[in-house]
């Protein structure tokens, strides 16, 4: 019994030691008198989250139902293994196999190639059984992270091991982004603006005992309205170019909770430095007109997600844009001076990690001295919102 | 926390008018069983809702019933102190209404919670779309189902659950649930009725249906939530569909783009011309 908790551990799922002693108080009570009890008793107390139900009947079929077929343990050992690397390294040589075509490639797919090459070799590798190999290390092991594409170790060989079970209803459900987003979902949730709103509904007791004794008794109700979080969030996210490339992993775990995590949130696109116009959509074909962004009201709080790496003259230079038809005369700084005007409570999220900023680029300063930036860690963003905090409570206060 | 023998002797075994599926079925015995509460989920129109009633239903207990607002603190589903009333009492007197205004408990009324606790029988408690409120209220609801005990503020007492409700919430997943909350819940995903259920489920409302119409409706129906539309039909949907064409008298659910009464099935305009193959850009 421990060996299956254990292997739900392995498999990503979250057990507390809570959830193991309702298991055996389950147990001792009768409550799964059969297998099939076992497996609804067991997902219950376990499994709290629809994106791990596949990865829990793994477990439970290989725990329970003794069944060969192969664990994701063999499959990593499989992916890892010699031949499988010789074979890739064969294929992407004889460039059968473009480099970047791997990329696009899931781990499935890789493996039936393999499969098929192994099959119609022809006993060249001595039948299809004495390849599974241990040991060795993948060539593409942890590249294959970068550009999402072949994931050789690490989460997505689950991935692959879900092609042995039957029926996968849960499939679909499947987690995008596990990386530690549920520190981050606490972080972001500390993010507060406090208002009155609604009708006014309260009884501010205080208000009327006071008036009352004023009124020599006769009774004076005061209402007022009350305080709720109601966080207006705007995000403007850098998504053009290069320079941001390897951090879309990072902003897009960052960006989904974001959007999980708050109700009122719009998203805002632009490339390298802003100049006026923002794009509502990712591919910036929708346009937002400079006036309309920044009417959004002062209470409303900016994110900005972007490495702030740029050619000097994209920030300071006068028709400085990136896109060389420009006719905007304005430099971007100023156009960032008036964002930064426009909301009072605004931070820059860079996902350059904080000690390369003096030496990253220029323009990194320059904006710094705009807006507080903060690096996408999870320490930047807790101070982000720390800083927002207490910047918008001035303002809040201020209306 | 109740013992688990006392509980088991409850079982669930489904009602005359409500389709269940026997994993559905032990799920909720289990949870009965452990006292924990079952939290809910999946698309809509798959019966959430309808399964507290049903248990309530099948186990002869009472319902206690919130509908979750966004407004909603969690607070006014134990209880609400009408401070308004008393103040109004002091002043006027509370008349013949039999309220004596130095006893606070005249105005304390008690919400689906607090009922749910104070009455002297099992009931069974419904919190239904959990996930319209905020993050906070769902925090503040954790402790009082946990306990099965909240604290009247303003007086400072506490209220014991003399029986512990079999408490069932419902949540259509618009916004997360915070982990500690799901910690304490058992959290089951109800997936959408297969053709075989479906086929189950709509004998439930309409048995005397003859085979050939449900089959073939059956096939459009779920061709139709296939198709990627904007709302796709659910359950409900099919049932008034069904229910529309045989009181229309229609023969059969029809073909191709020729769906009869498909605006029983597909109610979102865009969805509509979708079907019928006219884009919007063309109309002028």
């Amino acid at each position: 019994m421990i060996g299956f908790i254990y292997g739900l551990i392995r498999a990503g799922i979250p057990v507390s030691v809570h959830y193991i002693l309702e298991f055996y108080r389950g147990l001792r009570a009768g409550i799964a008198p059969d297998l099939d009890r076992l497996f609804l008793f067991a997902r219950l107390v376990f499994v709290k989250r629809v994106e791990h139900y596949d990865a829990f009947e793994q477990v439970f079929r290989e725990t329970f139902l003794g069944d060969p077929a192969v664990g994701a343990e063999d499959w990593e050992a499989l992916l890892s293994g010699k031949p499988f690397e010789e074979w890739l390294r064969r294929e992407v040589e004889s460039g059968r196999l473009p480099p970047e075509a791997l990329r696009d490639f899931d781990n499935l797919e890789l493996l039936e190639r393999f499969w098929r090459t192994v099959m119609a070799q022809d006993g060249e590798h001595h039948g299809g059984d004495t390849w599974v190999g241990t040991g060795g290390r993948s060539p593409f092991g942890h590249s294959g992270r970068h550009g999402g594409g072949i994931r050789v170790y690490g989460e997505s060989v689950h991935g692959t091991a879900q092609k042995v079970i039957g029926a996968r209803r849960y499939i679909q459900y499947s987690d995008e982004t596990p990386l530690k987003s549920e520190n981050l979902r606490q972080v972001l949730s500390t993010l507060k603006s406090l208002r009155p709103v609604g009708p006014e509904n309260e009884l501010d007791v205080d208000a009327t005992i006071s008036r009352t004794a004023k009124n020599g008794g006769e009774i004076e109700l005061v209402f007022q309205r009350e305080l709720r979080n109601r966080v207006e969030l705007i995000v403007l996210v850098d998504n053009g170019g290069y320079s941001m490339l390897p951090y879309v992993d990072l902003v897009k775990t960052v960006f989904n909770k974001i959007r999980d995590c708050f109700r009122d949130v719009r998203f805002y696109y632009f490339h390298n430095c802003v100049y006026g116009t923002v794009y509502a959509d990712p591919q910036r074909r929708q346009p937002v007109s400079w006036e309309k962004l920044l009417a959004s009201g002062r209470k409303t709080r900016l994110i900005i997600i972007g490495d702030a790496n740029m050619a000097p003259a994209e920030l300071m230079a006068s028709y400085g844009s990136i896109d060389p038809a420009t006719a905007i005369r304005k430099p971007g700084f100023v156009w960032l001076c008036e964002l930064r005007d426009a909301f009072p409570v605004s931070v820059w999220l860079n996902p350059i990690p904080r000690d390369h900023w003096p030496w990253n680029s220029p323009t990194i300063g320059r904006i710094g001295e705009i807006f507080h930036m903060e690096d996408l860690t999870l320490g930047g963003i807790k101070n982000a919102t720390a800083y927002l905090n207490i910047q918008g409570q001035g303002v809040d206060q201020a209306a | 926390m109740p013992s688990v023998q006392h509980c088991v002797s409850m079982r669930f075994e489904g009602t005359d008018r409500y389709y269940l599926n026997p994993e559905l079925r032990e799920i909720v015995n289990i949870a009965i069983a452990m006292g924990k509460p079952l939290l809910l989920t999946g698309e809509a129109g798959t019966g959430k809702t309808q399964l507290a009633f049903e248990i309530a239903r099948a186990l002869n207990l009472r319902m206690e019933e919130a509908r979750c607002k966004s407004t909603f603190k969690g607070e006014e589903l134990c209880y609400v102190y009408d401070t308004v009333l008393r103040l109004n009492d002091s002043r006027f007197g509370s008349g013949d209404t039999g309220r004596d205004v130095n006893n606070i408990w005249d105005y304390i009324r008690f919400g689906p919670i607090g009922r749910a606790f104070t009455c002297d029988d099992r009931r069974v408690l419904l919190l239904d779309e959990i996930d319209k409120t905020d993050s906070d209220t769902q925090d503040n609801l954790l402790d009082v189902l946990e306990d099965g005990a909240f604290i009247i503020r303003e007086i400072n007492h506490k209220i014991r659950a003399k029986q512990r409700p079999i408490i069932i919430i419902t949540s259509n997943a618009k916004r997360e649930l915070s982990d500690p909350f799901l910690r304490r819940c058992f959290c089951h995903y109800i997936p959408f009725p297969g053709p075989e259920e479906m086929v189950k489920i709509v004998r439930l409302h309409y048995p005397d249906i003859p085979d050939a119409f449900l089959r073939a409706s059956l096939e459009t129906f779920y061709r139709l939530r296939e198709e990627g539309f904007e709302k796709p039909p659910a359950t409900a949907e099919l049932l008034d569909w069904i229910g529309a064409m045989r009181a229309g008298g229609v023969r059969g659910p029809g073909a191709g783009k020729d769906v009869a009464h498909i605006g029983t099935l597909l109610k979102r305009t865009q969805d509509i011309l979708k079907f019928k193959g006219i884009r919007k850009s063309f109309r002028f």
